[in-house]
Formats: C-alpha cells, structure tokens, sequence
C-alpha cells in the first residue's frame, strides 16, 4: 500500500516538479511567471495531436516543447518589449492557450471536451537493472517512463546551473538587484528572455508527461490548475531547486491522496487539495510580517511591490 | 468651431486604443477560422447575428452580459485606482455562498425584506472575501495579485466543499437547497435567465459613473492610480483609501454571484462559473476603467458569448474561440499602456533599461 502510493506519488509529481523547475528559474530572475498552466496546455495539446499524427513519441515531445517556447516567447516579448504587466499578459497567455486548445480539439478532433486514441503512442516503462531488486526501493523507483526519470535528474541540473555556474550568477544577481546587475555589465533583458524560455521549456515537459505519460489523451484544461501549485512550491520554498521539488513533491502526494482518502476514510477531497494554495498563503503572511516588524514605523503605504 | 474639435478629440481619443485591439483580436481570429477551414465572414456573421438578431437571442445576450456587468465593475474599481484585482472570481464564488445560503435558511422572510437582505449578504461575502489580499496588501505589504491568485482555487474549493457535503442539498446533484421565491431576482424572459439583476449592474455601473466624476472620493481613487506617491505627499492616506478600494471592489463582484444565484439558477451549484471573474478583467481593460465603458465591453462580450451558442450548431466552433479573442484584447491592451506614456521606452538598447531604479520605498 505504501509503495503504491509513493510510487504513484512520484509519478503524479511529474508535472508539478517539472513545472516548479521552469517557474522558479524565472522566480530567480525576478519574474513571478503564473502562466504555466498555459505553456502546460499548449504543450500537452501539441503533444497529442503530434505523437496521434506521427505515430512518434519523440516528435510529440519535440512540438510540446517547441509550442510551449513559443507562448513563452510571445509572453517574453509583451513583458520586455511592450512593458504589459507580467501578471495580466500572464493570465492573457494562459487563457488564450485554454481557449485555443479547447477550440482546436473541436476545430481538428471534433470533441468538445476530450479526445483519445488507441493510435497515440505510450512511454513504456523503463526497469532499472540492479535497484529494482531492492526491496521498498525497488517497486517505489523502478518501473517508470523516461521522463519520470529525466525529471528528478533534472532538479540536482537546474541546482547545479544556478549555483554553480557563470549564468546561473547572473541569473540571481538580475532576480536580486536588477540595477546592479545592468551596472556590471550583465545584460538583464538577454537573462529574463532566457529564463522565460528554459520555463518554457520545463512546462512543455510537464505538458507532453501529461497527456502522453501520466494518460493517454487530451483534456480541455487537464492541467487542472497544476500551474498554479507549481507557483505555490517555488513562493514556499523561495524558488530553491531542491526545497521546491521537495514541496512540490509534497503538495502531489496531497493531491494523491485527495483522490485516495476519500474512498477509504470519507474526507472530503477538497481539503487536501486546499493545502497548497492555504500552506502559500500562510507564507506569505509570514514573510510579510517579518517584513513589516522590519519597516519604518511611520510606513505608509509601500509602493513598489514585487 | 475650436471647441468642437476639442469635443470631438476627447470623445474619440479614448475609444482609439480598444477598437485598434478589438480589430487585432477580430484579425487574430480570422486567422485561426481560416486555419480551422473555416469562413470568418461567416463565423463573425454568425456571431453577431446569433447574439443580436430577435429578443430570443437578444435576451441570452443580455443574461450573458449581465455577470459581466458586476465582474468588469469590480475591476475596473481597483484597476483605477492603480490595484490589481484578480480575484474577482473567488470574491463572485464566496458573494454566491452567501445569497445562496441566505437565500434557503432566512425563507419566511417577506420579499421586501428577504431580497435585499440577501443581496446585502453577496455584497458583504464578496467584501469579506476580497478583505484577505486588501488587508495583507496594506498592512503587511503582501502582494495582492500572489494572495488574490491563491484565494481564487481556494473559493472554488471551499465552496464545493460546502455544497457538496457540508449543506448539500438532498438529491444526486451537487448544490445547496433551493433559494426561497421570495428571494428570487424577477425574471424578464421566457427564453432565457434574464432578470432583475441586469438593471442592479447598469444602475451600479451609472451610480459609480457619477461617483467618479462628481465625488471628492472618486477623484481621489483616481489620483491614487495615477500617482499613490502623489496622493500620499498631498495628504492623502493612500493605506486606508486602498482597503476601501478593494473591499468595495470585492463587494461588486460578490454582486455577480448574487445574480447568477438569486436570478439564474435559484440555487448555489457548486463550480457555477465559467470564469466570469476572469473575463471581468477583459472587460475593465477593455473600458479602461470607464463605468460606462464597462458597460459598452460587457455587452460586447455578452454578444460574443451569446453568439456562440449559435455559431456551436451552426459550424461547430464555440465559446472557447470567444474566449480566444478576449483574451487577445487583454493582452494588447495590457501592452497599450507604453504606447501612451513613453513610446521612446520600445526603442531604447536592452542594456539602457538598466535604469536605477527607486529601492522597494517606504515613506
């Protein structure tokens, strides 16, 4: 039973962490980017409707990641160069992609709602030789799809190019003082553009693991607001790699189990699905109170909010 | 002669900005239609015939424009005064809640009194609603748009939790017990839900027309979206003024909760909203903030979504390519903003917008 759970926990967390990763990359370079779940959308569309088209596994993830640039690119674009609000061209984005992929699927599959095929290809799952022998490890660890795999090597990467490297410096120097990183030098448009493409790219992982390697099909808003938990990890954990999958690990295995319980103990599932965007909140009030024991007693209203 | 042009001049200038983004969007979309082997003529034809031809289709219309009515207010209240209300949503979700129970537990009650005893209760769920993000925003300098992000799932859950197992309604679907009559919103028409509630929003909108243009408040919520750090050295207590802002703007949304309940449905179903709050954002954008405008924009939308169940039967195509279109006005108009202020800023080096810029200040 409990192997069960952490091994479907750590593939229900799949795009989640994948998710958490793209987003805290442009967390750490100074954008709260909350169109995740559009790239998310988009990318899960594409990868359907190409790996259904191609009969290959390999073009449907190529074109999820491809189109989930792209929006990002779009996004990019109306944030650097037409200066709109991150936030509402982030909502834009995201609906757009919902409405697009929704009117797509009836446009091209001729469904309202969902569409799926026995033609469209599936990951097989991959035993790993020696540890799949190993007893609770074994069964919880092996047995995956690839990109189960590439996803959690993806998070000691990501730690690695932020802590470790030239460009990940840069990244953190933009995200913590933006004025002073352009005085030395760095170029502070190339890094967000670049943040806001590698989440682009993490989201369109998490789309194509989605529709191809969690399911089987598409879903008109099958992202189901994991987007959005996704921003809730980073906001928690500060947009550090590892705490993040850490929490975002967390707040999957809650919505696991927000599947599971009911049927064992009748709680209602919404109360554990709650938990992340209330546990965020709670952070936030922390912080904000750390910060305001901190402040100027005769503050009045603070204008320049992140 | 002079004074006519000037007339003219501030009659047309503001509405330049969103017609340009209404035409982009309808270009965007015939592209898509095209795209989908479709004919635009026909789709953009059938849409606004489908909205707008005959009171059977007129009236879905008005019902489709009526949320949007409460939703694009309560935005366009915060976004005037220089506050991001992306909440809108929860705050409907919660001002539902409210005239949903009031409108079953408090039956008995005469209609003078049960009615707007029961709006009174979706304005104040909506104001409770929006009081979280408005009161860690101003005393604890939390950014709104994060909390307000996180309260939207929060309401929907919340509200399901409650209209699923707390106060379920007996019976295999997934709402609370039955609004009394005496709390219902009077129905116009035999061909859809229209009702009452659309005049509450156009007399609201009409009341917050004159608010703004003819209180002392309603000049200052402007100054504080044009310049708070103005506003602030000029004597206003911008801290105060703001939670007003964004209680009075929650307590409109949770309006439209009251009349998707009261009006509607005559009942609290549980997931009820198609996103009303979220396209409440396109349409304060799209008004740019102007009550009036609000209007003109949710009748525009109205007529889209109306439209679109036609344009479902006729090719197929439906609510989501509106939806589409929305939101691409959203997003050009978000982009307008520079275009007014500083055009010089889109051409300037990527290294030159390297500015110092003032540290998070406190005053």
């Amino acid at each position: 039973m409990i192997e069960e759970l952490a091994f479907s926990a750590l593939r229900i967390s799949v795009p989640l962490v994948l998710a958490a990763l793209g987003g805290l990359l442009t967390f750490q370079a100074g954008i709260l980017n909350i169109a995740l779940d559009g790239f998310m959308i988009v990318a899960a569309f594409a990868a359907v409707a190409f790996a259904y088209a191609t009969g290959s596994l390999t073009i449907g993830i190529l074109a999820a990641v491809i189109c989930s640039m792209l929006l990002a690119a779009l996004l990019v674009v109306f944030n650097l160069r037409f200066k709109a609000h991150i936030f509402i061209a982030g909502i834009a984005v995201t609906f757009i992609a919902y409405g697009l992929t929704a009117l797509l699927l009836e446009g091209i599959f001729g469904q309202d709602g969902m569409f799926t095929s026995s033609e469209i290809p599936t990951f097989p799952s991959i035993d790993i030789p020696v540890v799949k022998d190993i007893p609770f490890i074994g069964p919880v660890i092996s047995g995956h799809t690839l990109l189960v795999y590439v996803t959690y090597l993806a998070i000691p990467v990501v730690y690695w190019v932020l802590y470790k490297t030239r460009w990940g410096l840069r990244v953190r120097v933009v995200g913590e003082a933006e004025a002073a990183a352009a005085a030395a030098g760095v170029n502070v448009d190339r890094i967000k553009i670049e943040t806001m493409l590698a989440s682009g790219f993490f989201c369109g992982l998490a789309g194509a693991y989605l529709s191809l390697g969690y399911v089987s099909l598409f879903a008109k808003q099958m992202t189901n607001d994991r987007g959005l938990i996704a921003i809730a990890a980073i906001i928690f954990a500060k947009g550090n790699p590892y705490a993040t999958a850490l929490v975002a690990l967390l707040f999957g295995l809650a919505s696991a189990l927000s599947i599971r319980l009911p049927e064992v103990t009748g709680i209602a599932p919404q109360i554990l699905q709650l938990i992340p965007y209330v546990v965020t909140i709670l952070a936030l009030v922390v912080v904000g109170i750390r910060n305001a024991r901190a402040r100027n007693k005769h503050g009045s209203w603070n204008f320049d909010i992140a | 002669m002079e004074n006519l042009r000037v007339l003219i001049k501030s009659l047309a200038l503001p509405l330049i900005a969103p017609v340009v983004a209404i035409a982009i969007a309808a270009v965007v979309g015939a592209i898509l239609i095209v795209l989908l082997g479709r004919s635009p003529l026909e789709v953009y034809q059938t849409l606004l015939e489908g909205g707008l031809s005959g009171w059977p289709n007129l009236s879905v219309t008005l019902q489709m424009t009526t949320p949007l009515l409460f939703t694009g207010l309560s935005v366009a209240i915060a976004f005037r005064a220089g506050l991001w209300n992306i909440g809108a949503e929860g705050q409907m979700l919660i001002g539902a809640l409210f005239a949903g129970v009031a409108g079953y537990a408090l039956a008995g009650l005469p209609t003078i009194v049960h009615l707007p005893l029961c709006i009174a209760l979706g304005f104040l769920g909506g104001l409770l609603w929006a009081s979280i993000p408005a009161l860690l925003r101003v005393y604890l300098g939390v950014n709104e748009l994060v909390v307000c992000l996180m309260l939207n799932p929060i309401a929907l859950l919340l509200t399901g939790y409650i209209s699923t197992k707390a106060l379920k309604a007996p019976g295999p679907t997934n709402k609370l017990p039955d609004v009394a009559q005496t709390a219902y919103l009077p129905s116009f028409s035999i061909y859809s839900q229209l009702n009452a509630g659309i005049i509450l929003g156009i007399a609201i909108c009409i009341f917050f027309l004159a608010f703004n243009a003819t209180t002392v408040r309603g000049f200052i919520w402007k100054l504080i979206g044009l310049n708070p750090r103005f506003a602030h050295y000029g004597g206003i207590d911008v801290k105060t003024n703001a939670l007003w802002i964004m209680l009075v703007s929650g307590g409109v949304a949770g309006l439209a909760g009251v009349e998707q309940v009261l009006g509607q449905y005559h009942a609290f179903y549980d997931n009820f909203s198609p996103g009303f709050g979220f396209d409440g954002i396109a349409v304060a954008m799209l008004a740019n903030s102007n009550p009036l405008g609000v209007i003109a924009a949710s009748f525009l939308f109205g007529t889209l979504n109306g439209g679109s169940a036609v344009l479902q039967m006729t090719t197929g195509l439906s609510k989501y390519f509106v939806q589409v279109l929305q939101f691409i006005v959203v997003l050009v108009l978000a982009a307008r903003f520079v275009w007014h202020r500083k055009p010089g800023a889109i051409k300037r080096k990527a290294p030159a917008t390297a500015q110092p810029q003032p540290v998070s200040q406190e005053v």
